[in-house]
């Protein structure tokens, strides 16, 4: 049984997310330690921003406490927690087909902070990477990853739930987009040179053809040029720079504004009437907000902009039921592979018996009353029970495999055929975490 | 050749009518994945188009670019095939919401309004370059005047900050540069068929009618005005909504001059 313990922004304070995250360079080793863990059979270890897990599944001679326990061991000794009990507070724990649900609903950004955000599946991709690279997942663990990134392109191809922006940074983004398009023909400028101002020229300065930082300390705005690529200017020179640029990004603590309508109107004529896009972040406001009612001048405030957040987010809530829906499908398809693999040693047992039992009949005719019979005729018998073997037992695996599938009494029908058929040696299902799937099985999950 | 004159008008009816079902269905947000095919409907009804003109023309004996009666449906034509070409550069694809319905318009009129015939009186060595440079223009204003209309609704959207609406047309800034650089393109056409257009009246001495004096008072003023917005976007920086406004003015005009011209000529007159 699949089984994932963790916490996450729901559950535990940043603090002790920090603790217990692990970089890219720190993934190997803590992967290293939990595969090296008897209790687990397989074992992922997922480390973001907002949360840390670990999706295993036990040995089956340990058991899920066991391996549930090795697992809150090594997390306090990454995390550096003496005793497990205060860890213990912020960690869910989640089994079976909830966990299975979990892991696909992390994978499609429905569990995410920011609902939707294209990161996560990043994320998981390379923990199942590291995962893969130090032999921790094989066959049930690793196929429910694998088919975590499918239902998380579903999601986002189905639904829309990726769809809007969500974030004051890329609304700005967008708008700017949509006045001009593409912004690698065009100047951005910072008035400011604070945290926000940083994560908007992270956002918009990438893309555009020059950066400039405009701030009334002229040291503070060289050092952020200095990090972002970008140039600083004097504050004198504000109005000047009104003419060059395209995009304004106005985040300065003034308490009047920065930039009048006057100051736009002078501006507008020297730029000869070329756009002008104003994203007021600041509050108290930058830029006087008439300055909107210049022709080709366009300003937007933290409200404006917080408008359009909240209907992104809006806009990818109304799409949760279709995207959930997508999941309990993909779990419940999941869920039905997984039960089918009970069946299979049984399945696999009766096969051999019968093949054995024909075998031993076949080799006793031939080398009694059939010996006469030439070597292609031999082939030719030894073919035709094999054919004849197979096309019998097709009706029984199949439909022993479709009840276990469907979560009916296939238990029972198993221990009925195993009773009937004296197939001892295959009552215990299938060691988890060992469990290869027949090759039909794959080819259905994968469909 | 009649019939498939017939088919070909029939096609290009379907394409250019399903095109401007999907603009529609486009600008009021439904036509999901199925918009991108609005474009490439216009795009396909060009060569059908063209291939009902040649045909057409072939039937009734009349060549597209010397006799007045094709006007409208070469007009339609050329409108689509720069909105084709134009697309490709400038991605103002929703103008296409325009062009379609305006081709499909002029397709249908150009078939069912007034019966053509030979004019042996009208025939000039100048006719040619005045029909052909005058619809080269129109198309070119009328793909001119659609991204004005664009850029009008989308600056709107944007100053009352309805941002929702904002989404489904292109940025203001490719709206007015498309719109610039189609009328750059369409004003020296439109200079070339003014110009042959008097000399051709002298020659048929038309230009004393009232109408002549009408429609050429109308196509002045259109070069004037069209001519006016180009030079006040150079030297004092009239950009957006007030080239915008300029640029649908011209265009009536534009059309003004056409309405005239077809009706004059329906009439069995220059």
């Amino acid at each position: 049984m699949i089984f994932v313990v963790g916490l996450s922004h729901r559950t535990a304070p940043v603090d002790v997310r920090e603790r217990l995250s692990a970089g890219a360079d720190a993934l190997p080793e803590v992967i290293a330690r939990l595969a090296a863990r008897r209790e687990l059979a397989e074992v992922m270890f997922l480390s973001t921003c907002n949360r840390v897990e670990v999706a295993a599944l036990p040995n089956a001679a340990a058991g899920i406490d066991a391996a549930r326990d090795a697992i809150r061991e090594e997390l306090a000794r990454h995390g550096g927690v003496a005793g497990g009990a205060e860890l213990a507070t912020y960690l869910y724990e989640k089994r079976g087909e909830e966990a299975v649900r979990h892991i696909f609903r992390v994978a499609a950004s429905l569990d995410s902070m920011v609902l939707g955000e294209p990161q996560i599946l990043g994320q998981v991709k390379d923990a199942h990477d590291a995962a893969i690279a130090a032999g921790a997942l094989k066959g049930t663990l690793g196929r429910c990853v694998s088919r975590a990134f499918l239902v998380a392109k579903r999601v986002r191809s189905e639904t829309s739930i990726g769809a809007g922006s969500v974030s004051i940074s890329s609304v700005a983004v967008d708008l700017a987009q949509r006045i001009f398009g593409d912004l690698r023909d065009h100047a951005v400028l910072l008035l400011g040179a604070g945290e926000m101002a940083e994560a908007a020229a992270r956002s918009l300065g990438k893309d555009a053809r020059a950066l400039r930082i405009c701030n009334r300390s002229f040291e503070r705005a060289a050092a952020l040029a200095a990090e972002m690529h970008a140039a600083a200017v004097p504050w004198e020179g504000l109005e000047a720079e009104l003419v060059s640029a395209d995009v304004v990004v106005a985040s300065t603590a003034s308490r009047a504004f920065v930039v009048t309508r006057e100051m736009v109107k002078r501006a507008m004529r020297a730029r000869k009437g070329r756009t002008l896009f104003f994203v007021d972040i600041a509050v108290p406001r930058n830029v006087d907000p008439a300055a909107h009612g210049i022709d080709n001048a366009y300003v937007f405030n933290v409200d404006d902009l917080e408008q359009e957040v909240a209907r992104g987010m809006k806009a990818r809530h109304a799409e949760l039921d279709a995207a959930e829906a997508i999941v309990a499908e993909e779990v419940a398809q999941f869920h039905a592979w997984t039960r089918g693999l009970e069946v299979q040693p049984t399945v696999v047992a009766l096969r051999s018996r019968v093949r054995e039992v024909i075998a031993q009949e076949l080799e006793r005719a031939l080398s009694g009353r059939l010996k006469h019979l030439p070597d292609g005729d031999r082939a030719t018998l030894t073919r035709m029970v094999d054919g004849a073997v197979g096309k019998l037992l097709h009706g029984p695996t199949t439909k022993l495999k479709a009840r276990a599938a469907e979560g009916e009494d296939a238990r029972e029908l198993a221990a009925a055929v195993r009773f009937l058929f004296d197939l001892q040696d295959a009552r215990e299902p299938p060691e988890e975490g060992e469990g290869a799937a027949a090759p039909d099985e794959d080819e259905r999950l994968a469909n | 050749m009649s019939q498939l004159a017939n088919v070909l008008f029939a096609m290009t009816a379907v394409a250019y009518f399903a095109a401007s079902l999907l603009f529609v269905a486009e600008l009021v947000g439904r036509a999901g994945s199925w918009a991108r095919w609005a474009p490439r409907l216009v795009a396909l009804g060009v060569p059908l188009h063209a291939g009902h003109i040649v045909v057409w023309s072939l039937v009734l004996h009349v060549c597209p670019v010397e006799g007045i009666h094709f006007a409208l449906n070469v007009a339609a034509m050329l409108v689509c095939f720069a909105y084709a070409v134009a697309r490709l550069r400038y991605r103002v694809d929703v103008v296409g919401a325009f062009v379609a319905p305006q081709a499909l318009a002029f397709l249908l009129a150009s078939r069912f309004v007034g019966e053509v015939s030979d004019q042996p009186h009208l025939r000039s060595v100048l006719l040619p370059f005045h029909v052909a440079s005058s619809l080269l223009g129109i198309a070119l204003f009328t793909l001119a005047f659609a991204a004005a209309v664009a850029y009008l609704l989308q600056d709107n959207r944007l100053k009352h900050k309805k941002l929702e609406r904002a989404e489904r047309l292109p940025p203001v800034d490719a709206l007015d540069r498309a719109e610039h650089r189609f009328l750059v393109a369409g004003f020296p056409l439109l200079t070339v068929g003014i110009l042959t257009g008097t000399i051709w009246a002298r020659e048929i001495e038309a230009g004393g009618a009232v109408t002549g004096i009408v429609r050429a008072g109308l196509a002045y003023a259109c070069w004037a005005l069209i001519g006016g917005v180009l030079l006040l976007r150079a030297a004092a920086g009239w950009r957006g909504r007030r080239a915008a406004v300029g640029t649908i003015l011209g265009f009536g005009l534009a059309m003004l001059v056409l309405v005239v011209y077809l009706v004059r000529s329906l009439g069995g007159h220059a």
